[in-house]
């Protein structure tokens, strides 16, 4: 039976976007028990951070084995960069890096993020997007820079709207 | 005058002519040690979880210390706190109580008792211990590169102190126990390592900075078990010569030689030059690594130091450590995993019974089931780790005398034959080939160090042909030959059966297999797809892909090379993406097409491959001559690749424990 190659990967395509899509929705139907268990004194963007946080760190720990040095800081700098912007991907982002006019300085841009069609689904405000994606990026640098000696920052530049435009976050080796 | 424990006469055993620089005697401190040979402290994990020594540690050591015929043999390292931070390894040897020294003891007694020297070895295992506790601890709190390992806690000013402290006390005890010589572990990722490296030393009190610094707890340990041990007893310490962790910004390899300097001057007697750490991305000891590719790291340590320089890593035969130690590159051969396949080893060099070494494969199967929390085993040395157990590492001969017909002269077939012809039993091998050997014939083809399998066999071979087996080579044994023989148990380890594509095209004429094609019995076209994604696959498929093939393995496993133990795995993971071979798992051919093949994944999604040749790897159980066997009412095993297709360890450790048990 010979393969009908269209039908093949549109059938991929499909299950990879469906993936995507139900792990959006996963975490926003946890968020919303998160934030039950919370109680009313505590902030929904302050579970929402924690989360970001605890899910930063654990992905940090998970790029170690893949941090290199042997190119040297920039060299270092452009794995990392890359690392961060295939996560976003991973996720149904649309996410490169370039690099800064000084040395030691990456730009990721990310041109398309389903994050906020997904926060406005279950009314999430749009700015915890941004924060959040923030957050668990400094925490992933966290063990990473403990881990290679190399105290490094990224810093949301500017945040998408309604899934529009572009998200820049800057990361850089702070002296 | 240097102090001689034990004397030694060379002058009769034929190896100490042929290897003279390895029996000769070397002072190190003021003892004297009659040769060249050190087993180096391995980790067994037999031991109690709670540290104290058991029968099967003590045994696992005497066998050794038969083996370096008057020679170093040093026992496991031992933890030394109570809080077990320092612990690596769940069936670990401790020191940080008076109550170990009994049984201590007794592994220095049983050292003794062969006549050789009886090494201690002090070891905390730093960022890669803690194997029962929640942290473990280091000069600076670097977080770990692999998840296995515990979060590391940043030891305090104190707390140096204290370790220090511990190493002194430790000493004492192995000192008290009757060890003869003291060694301090300061290597592969270990607490020593740690505070020398400057990827896991960030301090800036006086135990951390430039390499001085970092070496400032080495050296208050090495003066405080220096005190401890007096003039008799010598020091020494293992070292990294080559951390290999330039990827992660740790030591140059001037820095290293830096620490060899520093630890001649505080106090050390020797140093044993090691390198690599478990985190470094780079091999060291593994079989696609040359025998002697490290030994220039010994030549450069003692162009930097004068006291006596030890070495082992993939030092497996006797010839290159005896020239070096003759051209003053070497002091004395390390030797471990040899001694872990063949505890006897240098005893066999001395002897002039080289033949009758089992040499180790270098598939750090030990290591990987060290890291595991399991028991020391080995692929290949059956008794290995059940040295203790007598009705298994000498097993008694047979109450009655069988005539045995062992169908397959491969490893299982062998190992099983002078087993059972030792014991008393008459012995047939019978093999339709015309050589013994099985598919490790094809086996050992395969690049990056296959061939090294072989010496499983030539070990075999040897003992057979001592054991009396009777060989009938190009012999195929059949239903009749059966009938004819009646032989009172016959063993069938007749290899396995190569699997068909079931699938349409299956039978087609672009399908050979996989033992044609390492013959070279068939041609094989420019692209190639393999079916099977095991050992045999990956064995194939990179020989091919070196003969310039374009391949691409298919194999119903969840991930290729399951079969293959985690230590060696990831070698052959990085030699499939250097040799541009593309493998998908978990998936089937649904149909061989003019083209190429059709394959399948778990989920239904299919895709065409391109290729000239399909070539089976993928094996199944053998269930010939089974049915014949048994109508005629006579003992039957099944052992190796015939009773499940697995590897050559499985082979071994089924000929053995069939051997004994007829």
């Amino acid at each position: 039976m010979p393969v009908d190659t269209e039908k093949e990967i549109s059938k991929m395509h499909k299950t990879l976007h469906s993936t995507q899509n139900e792990i959006g929705k996963t975490y926003y139907r946890w968020r919303q028990v998160a934030i039950e268990f919370a109680g009313e004194d505590t902030k929904p963007l302050d579970v929402a951070l924690r989360a970001a946080e605890v899910f930063g760190k654990d992905i940090g720990k998970s790029l170690l084995p893949r941090m290199n040095w042997l190119k040297g800081e920039e060299g270092f700098l452009m794995i990392l960069a890359r690392s961060l912007a295939g996560l976003w991907n991973t996720e149904g982002g649309m996410a490169m890096v370039e690099n800064g006019e000084k040395p030691g300085e990456i730009f990721i841009k990310c041109t398309r993020d389903p994050w906020p069609t997904w926060a406005k689904e279950y009314g999430a405000p749009m700015e915890e997007v941004a924060l959040c994606r923030e957050r668990m990026y400094q925490a992933i640098l966290e063990d990473v820079g403990l881990f290679m000696n190399v105290p490094l920052k990224i810093e949301l530049q500017k945040a998408i709207s309604r899934g529009e435009g572009e998200t820049v976050m800057k990361l850089y080796k702070t002296e | 005058m240097a102090k001689t424990l034990f004397e030694w006469d060379y002058s009769d055993y034929p190896g100490a002519k042929t290897y003279p620089h390895l029996f000769k005697p070397i002072q190190i401190g003021n003892l004297m040690v009659p040769n060249r040979i050190k087993y180096a402290a391995t980790e067994d994990n037999l031991n109690g979880h709670d540290g104290f020594i058991t029968d099967a540690g003590v045994e696992y050591m005497r066998q050794r210390a038969i083996g370096v015929v008057g020679g170093l043999c040093f026992m496991q390292g031992v933890y030394m706190d109570e809080k077990r931070q320092g612990q690596g390894y769940v069936g670990q040897a401790a020191a940080w109580d008076d109550k170990f020294i009994p049984g201590l003891k007794r592994i220095a007694e049983a050292i003794h008792e062969q006549k050789a020297v009886a090494g201690f070895q002090l070891m905390d295992c730093g960022r890669v211990g803690a194997v029962e506790v929640d942290y473990c601890h280091g000069p600076s709190a670097v977080p770990q590169r692999l998840r296995i390992f515990k979060p590391v806690e940043e030891m305090t000013n104190a707390d140096v102190k204290t370790v220090v402290q511990q190493h002194v006390d430790a000493a004492k005890r192995g000192i008290e126990a009757g060890f003869d010589i003291m060694e301090i572990s300061g290597i592969v990722g270990y607490l020593i390592s740690n505070f020398i490296s400057s990827y896991t030393n960030r301090r800036t009190d006086e135990y951390g900075g430039d390499i001085r610094g970092r070496m400032q707890a080495v050296v208050e340990i090495i003066q405080g078990v220096k005190e401890v041990c007096g003039p008799d007893i010598p020091l020494g310490i293992r070292l990294c010569s080559e951390e290999l962790l330039d990827d992660v910004r740790g030591n140059t390899p001037e820095e290293s030689m830096e620490t060899y300097k520093i630890a001649e001057e505080a106090g050390a007697d020797y140093i044993s030059c090691t390198l690599g750490w478990q985190e470094s991305i780079y091999p060291v000891i593994s079989r696609d690594i040359p025998m002697g590719n490290w030994i220039h790291l010994a030549k450069r340590a003692k162009e930097h130091v004068n006291i006596p320089i030890q070495m082992a890593y993939r030092l497996f035969k006797p010839g290159l450590p005896n020239e070096k130690i003759g051209a003053g590159e070497l002091d004395i051969w390390e030797i471990c995993r040899s001694m872990i396949a063949d505890p006897h080893m240098p005893k066999k060099v001395a002897e002039g019974k080289e033949e009758e070494i089992r040499h180790c494969v270098a598939c750090n199967l030990c290591l990987a089931r060290l890291f595991r929390d399991a028991p020391m085993t080995c692929y290949i040395n059956p008794v290995c780790a059940h040295e203790w157990q007598e009705e298994f590492a000498n097993p008694k001969p047979a109450e009655e005398e069988k005539e045995v017909m062992i169908v397959g002269a491969g490893p299982a077939g062998l190992e099983c034959a002078y087993t059972a012809a030792r014991r008393g039993h008459e012995v047939h091998v019978y093999d339709k080939r015309d050589g013994i050997g099985g598919t490790l014939n094809e086996a050992k083809k395969s690049p990056y160090g296959d061939d090294e399998l072989w010496t499983c066999v030539e070990y075999q071979q040897t003992m057979c042909e001592q054991a009396g087996v009777t060989f009938h080579l190009g012999t195929e044994v059949t239903d009749d030959l059966i009938e004819e023989e009646l032989p009172d148990t016959v063993v069938l380890a007749t290899g396995p059966v190569y699997s068909k594509i079931e699938a349409p095209g299956g039978d087609g004429e672009k399908i050979v297999n996989l033992l044609d094609v390492m013959n070279g019995k068939v041609e094989v076209g420019e692209t190639v797809v393999m079916y099977g994604n095991r050992k045999p696959g990956i064995g194939g498929a990179l020989h091919l892909a070196k003969q310039g093939k374009k391949v691409t393995i298919v194999g119903k496993e969840k991930s290729a090379g399951f079969d293959v133990n985690p230590s060696f795995k990831w070698r052959y993971m990085i030699y499939m993406r250097q040799n541009g071979i593309t493998v998908y798992n978990d998936c089937d051919i649904e149909e061989v097409t003019d083209e190429g093949v059709i394959a399948k994944a778990f989920d239904g999604v299919r895709w065409p491959i391109k290729c000239d040749t399909v070539v089976i790897s993928d094996r199944g159980p053998n269930e010939s001559l089974k049915k014949a066997v048994q109508s005629e009412g006579i003992e039957l095993f099944v052992i190796g690749d015939a009773l499940i297709p697995r590897n050559l360890s499985s082979a071994v450790h089924d000929g053995y424990r069939v051997g004994i048990r007829l």
